[in-house]
């Protein structure tokens, strides 16, 4: 035989020794269904939880996009300044790159806005003289800050107002939830590591007697690792696939109420679903996570067969 | 194919379970192993299974040094040494053709090639009808002829057989035996342990007799009907 054809035999050897191990390990998990069952069922949770806290924070932090666009300066002119100069100051300003939009407020509107909000009519209000107003509303990802500085500096204008706190607070807020969902995932990552070892450890241990017979009649521990291996990477991935569904679950149970929301306060509002890459990433480093786990198990238990 | 030169074997706690044994059993031979119940019969063919190392001397199999070979190693040894034990050692939530075929699927080869040699096997052992049975539903007598087909299916050179007649009654022993004479006429080396006196009276093989560890006889019984014993040593 040559040696390339010895090599492709050799290779033939190996994938069927491959495909052996990976039915095999189908055919154990397929075997205990309840138990196989269960154990996904806590894998699955397990897994949820990150994703589920993942695809909250990615829905809030877009909210909060959406609200920054929302956001603007009221810029108060001087009083003395009339309707012909506001407004050729808001046409200039609206063609600054960071301002999206200019609304002038005059005097009178302006009143009428205060009157409604307090509940006082024009008479006890009486001669308070209101300036024009200019509601600037800042380019999407412009600088804010930066923005209202500029204003203050402006010929004619007396005050600028931004009430960035709230802003910068619910940022700051999304910012700790964002950490707290990196430690929860680590956290469940192990505890998914862990449970897969134990699982694996538990079916080692009830499966001693095949393993004995595996390595009396010549096989290696490469070998009878193996099906071990592909077992864990099997519950991982089924894991993986059960948060996902989970989480999708959750998406489904929450659309309703959220359109609910988004319509009481005017705009359509709806979840969106963690993306493809991250789905592909938490299933299959779920399958790797499953394949360490079951590696643990099994160095332990080969060392005590072969003297 | 075997040699034992001074070896003894002592497990842990102080038991000595063999003390200076010698043999030789060269290839193509068929001897029996026998000794009352902890003499060591066991402890010997495990020591040339390396199901465990020897404390002292050595054992050579095809002129290796068993005791020796590393952990790595181990696999390869055990492929050349077909194993029939006492207990059978099956896979109990596997069918019949599963168990046998399994010395196969471990070396890899197609599964056209394991059908046919997994069906040989069971010919020889007369088991072919029970292929797709699972263990469990078969005899004790079956089940031990399923171990030696799972045992000759990848045809290894040396038969090591534990008390295989150990639970049989008297007529299914002496149809295993015949089987083992077969094979061994048909070049396998068969090392045998039992207690089965009067079986290995009958055949007329060699003799290894094994007392508290010690090798204290090794003859050829002559068959009823023939004089006296013919000492090999």
């Amino acid at each position: 035989m040559s040696a390339a054809k010895a090599i492709r035999a050799g290779f033939r050897g190996w994938l069927r020794r491959h495909a052996y191990s990976l039915l095999s390990s189908i055919g154990a998990l397929v075997r205990s269904p309840v138990a196989s069952g269960m154990t996904i069922g806590v894998l699955a949770i397990a897994l949820s939880l990150p994703l589920g806290l993942y695809t909250a924070l990615a829905n809030l932090s877009a909210m909060n996009t959406d609200l920054e666009r929302l956001e603007s300066i009221s810029v108060f002119l001087d009083a003395e300044l009339d309707e012909d100069r506001a407004r050729r100051l808001a046409s200039s300003l609206s063609t600054s790159p960071d301002v999206l939009t200019v609304d002038p407020i005059s005097p009178e509107a302006g009143m009428r806005e205060l009157a409604g909000a307090t509940g006082l009519d024009d008479l006890e209000l009486g001669e308070v003289p209101l300036p024009w107003v200019l509601e600037v509303t800042p380019a999407r990802e412009g600088d804010v800050g930066g923005l209202a500085g500029r204003l203050r500096a402006l010929d004619g204008i007396d005050q600028v107002i931004v009430d960035l706190g709230w802003l910068r607070r619910l940022e700051a807020l999304l910012g700790v939830f964002a950490r707290l969902v990196e430690l929860v995932a680590v956290l469940f990552g192990l505890a998914v590591l862990f449970v897969i070892a134990n699982t694996i450890r538990a079916e080692i241990q009830s499966r001693h007697e095949e393993i004995e017979v595996m390595a009396l009649v010549g096989a290696t521990p490469a070998w009878i690792r193996r099906p071990f291996l592909y077992a864990g990477f099997w519950l991982g991935l089924f894991g993986g696939l059960g948060a996902w569904l989970l989480v999708r679950l959750g998406l489904w149970l929450l659309a309703g109420p959220v359109r609910d929301l988004g319509a009481s306060y005017g705009t359509p509002a709806s979840l969106q679903a963690p993306p493809a890459e991250l789905i592909a990433a938490l299933i299959i480093g779920s399958g790797l996570l499953g394949i360490a786990g079951a590696a643990v198990a099994v160095s332990r238990q080969l060392h005590r067969i072969n003297p | 194919m075997i040699v034992f030169e001074h070896v003894a074997k002592r497990y842990a706690g102080g038991v000595q379970a063999l003390a200076d044994v010698n043999f030789r059993l060269e290839p193509g031979e068929m001897a029996f192993l026998t000794g009352h119940s902890g003499a060591g019969k066991s402890t010997l063919l495990r020591l040339i299974a390396l199901l465990e190392r020897p404390s002292r001397g050595q054992v050579l199999f095809e002129g290796r040094n068993v005791g020796r070979l590393s952990r790595r190693q181990i696999p390869m040894l055990r492929r050349r040494v077909g194993v029939i034990f006492q207990d059978h050692k099956l896979l109990t939530d596997r069918t019949v053709f599963d168990n046998v075929a399994l010395p196969l699927h471990i070396a890899g080869l197609s599964f056209g090639e394991i059908k046919r040699r997994v069906g040989a096997a069971l010919d020889q052992v007369g088991l072919r009808d029970k292929s797709g049975m699972p263990v469990p539903v078969l005899s004790g007598g079956e089940q031990q002829r399923v171990g030696i087909a799972r045992a000759i299916v990848a045809k290894p050179p040396l038969l090591l057989a534990d008390e295989p007649t150990g639970n049989l009654d008297p007529a299914l022993s002496e149809e295993l035996m015949r089987l083992f004479c077969t094979l061994n006429e048909l070049g396998t080396t068969v090392l045998i342990a039992t207690h089965d006196l009067y079986l290995v009276r009958q055949l007329g093989r060699r003799t290894l007799v094994l007392d508290h560890g010690r090798m204290v006889d090794d003859t050829v019984p002559v068959p009823p009907g023939s004089t006296g014993p013919e000492v090999l040593r």
